[in-house]
């Protein structure tokens, strides 16, 4: 990507970040791929997550407690977190930059309108979750995901998602998350109330937060801190990754490219 | 600030999609698509494309009936096909098509059964088991009037526009995938339907009815037509990449520019269009090859078809918010291989059921060299 996009695109994500932080009353409307109106959940909330990047060291303690919570099969992720090392072409200086992924509970959620039977659904309070008793599988709201925050659970054959938690956050717990987190660098909290601690944050640095693919227009609500612009799209790197397969063909693990 | 970036650690996503999306999305584009071939023949009773129209009605019904099943086998719970219909959703695409499907479904049975009837009710004087079976689908020997085949042709017609918008629209309105998100998918989509669902008339042209030479001249000019249509269609929407007019088309360029598969994919496409152009020219041109017509409806076949795969299965190697591609193997399983040629199978089924059953071809006069 070059730099005059990366600019602008990080220009973006500042001020998508700033627009999300104004109330939006329910946008519903009858037109097709339209919002529809949200349903249950509280009100009088609206749950959002700041990542404080700078106290992210990649541990992965979030990905593990998210998967025992929430029972995702393996292989599939609610969060992820992930790795990148970016070398100076000039001086040769190495670092590593962390990116923990998750569903953005995006105010303009691109997967709920799409639901032909509206087993997914944004609750009053903002999260995005799935009724898998009503999902049928069809998939249309992975496709429709800008993040791949969502998958099909091969277990229960239905979308999965992250929820925030929403069944911790609804009896005053933490999400897994959050609560495992070595750095502290997940924060989750009302942006409705003033005095919480995300808002606190976010009134400090309104100015540094960004979101994910600002261009698509969806109004993430999962905040970074300490972001850098060349990672809030899909980012210009070399895939480092290669899946190794058996004389059969099947998949017997990951190598890293050049080891 | 210059920098290398490389992904270390990431997740890989599996396909959300499977080969049954392409199996509905051919099936169902070759079943409109011969219905359009249909009406000068059948509802406006042009003599000329009578012959056409029996052959496109055949491979519209059979189309028709087996497509809808591979869209059920696509939902990873099948069984809950009936949520769509206690849960309506008006503002989703895919539930709208939903509702619009089976009535389309019902129309296409209704016209080719209400064309067919004459011939069954003749059929059913005669003696043995297939008389007595021709009498019951033909629901005994009363006239059917010429208006209620037209009523139902229309209605299907009008049910075809719907199920033309809301296959294209269910894909093009995904901002998430710029390959997908543009508007002139849901045309290509119609376009590349009316060539395979030509290709297929003059396969089964060939093999069913004797190689009639005016339904070869047809066909091949549905598909010529349809494939120049075609290039400039794909040239307005390069055209709206390369001078920024769409940001969306120019995010598609970037975001398969450095896949050698891509490459690959982009040029046999191009090479088989241009082959398929140059062959239904040449046998247009040069009348005494017209019956090779069904050697280029095979290509049209082939060029419908990968274009589908193109879309629905190659987009999906396209990873949305990492680095690089995924890779993607068909399995064997009815998740991948056994499912393609099981849906060409419950066709090939279809269609010989309905030619042992109905006389479709009955008072045909071919003429063939």
């Amino acid at each position: 990507m070059d730099t005059m996009r990366r600019a602008l695109l990080g220009q973006i994500a500042k001020l998508t970040a700033g627009a999300a932080l104004v109330p939006l009353s329910s946008i519903a409307s009858a037109g097709i791929n339209h919002q529809p109106p949200r349903r249950e959940g509280d009100p009088s909330k609206r749950y959002a997550m700041l990542i404080d990047l700078r106290a992210c060291i990649g541990c992965q303690a979030c990905t593990v407690s998210c998967h025992i919570e929430n029972e995702a099969p393996l292989g599939s992720f609610r969060t992820i977190v992930s790795q990148y090392e970016v070398e100076h072409e000039d001086s040769g200086d190495i670092a590593t930059f962390m990116l923990p992924r998750l569903c953005n509970h995006c105010d303009s959620p691109p997967c709920v309108p799409v639901c032909p039977v509206q087993a997914t659904f944004q609750r009053e309070d903002g999260i995005v979750v799935v009724d898998n008793d009503v999902c049928v599988g069809c998939a249309y709201c992975v496709q429709a995901c800008p993040y791949d925050a969502r998958f099909i659970n091969e277990h229960t054959q239905t979308a999965d998602k992250c929820t925030f938690c929403a069944h911790r956050l609804d009896v005053g717990l933490l999400p897994a998350c959050v609560e495992s987190c070595v750095g502290g660098a997940r924060i989750i909290g009302d942006i409705r109330d003033p005095n919480s601690q995300i808002s606190q944050m976010i009134a400090e640095h309104s100015k540094e937060l960004m979101v994910l693919k600002p261009e698509q227009g969806t109004s993430p609500h999962v905040f970074y801190l300490g972001m850098d612009d060349r990672f809030i799209s899909r980012p210009d790197a070399k895939p480092a990754l290669w899946d190794v397969r058996g004389p059969k063909g099947e998949e017997m693990g990951y190598e890293f490219h050049g080891h | 600030m210059n920098s290398m970036v490389i992904e270390v650690l990431t997740p890989r996503y599996a396909m959300a999609w499977y080969p049954w999306a392409v199996q509905y999305f051919f099936m169902i584009a070759i079943s409109y698509s011969a219905l359009m071939l249909t009406v000068p023949g059948l509802l406006l009773g042009k003599q000329r494309f009578l012959l056409l129209a029996k052959i496109a009605l055949l491979v519209s019904v059979s189309c028709t009936l087996v497509g809808p099943v591979a869209l059920l086998a696509d939902l990873h719970q099948p069984l809950r096909f009936w949520h769509f219909y206690a849960n309506i959703t008006p503002w989703s695409w895919m539930s709208i098509g939903s509702l619009l499907l089976p009535l389309y479904l019902v129309l296409v049975v209704a016209y080719a059964w209400l064309a067919w009837r004459p011939a069954m009710q003749e059929q059913a004087q005669e003696e043995g088991w297939m008389a007595r079976l021709s009498g019951w689908i033909a629901l005994g020997q009363w006239h059917s009037p010429r208006w209620m085949l037209i009523l139902s042709g229309l209605g299907a017609l009008v049910f075809s526009f719907g199920i033309m918008l809301y296959t294209g629209a269910e894909v093009a309105v995904l901002q998430s995938r710029p390959l997908w998100h543009t508007e002139w998918l849901p045309v290509m989509f119609v376009i590349t339907g009316l060539v395979a669902a030509a290709g297929l008339v003059l396969l089964l042209n060939r093999l069913m009815t004797g190689n009639d030479e005016d339904v070869n001249r047809q066909g091949l000019t549905v598909i010529f037509v349809g494939m120049i249509l075609a290039a400039v269609v794909a040239a307005l929407w390069l055209t709206e990449g390369i001078t920024g007019y769409s940001p969306s088309v120019q995010e598609a360029f970037a975001s398969v520019k450095n896949s050698p598969q891509w490459t690959a994919v982009a040029v046999w496409g191009l090479l088989a269009g241009i082959a398929l152009v140059l062959s239904a020219a040449v046998l247009l041109k040069k009348q005494s090859w017209l019956g090779f017509g069904w050697l280029v409806g095979l290509l049209a076949l082939h060029v419908g078809w990968t274009f589908r795969w193109m879309v629905l299965m190659e987009v999906q190697t396209v990873a949305k918010n990492t680095a690089g591609y995924y890779q993607y193997a068909i399995e064997a399983g009815s998740y991948g291989f056994m499912g393609i040629i099981g849906t060409f199978g419950l066709w090939l089924a279809a269609l010989l059921i309905i030619d042992i059953l109905v006389p479709w071809k009955k008072g045909m006069q071919v003429r063939a060299r």
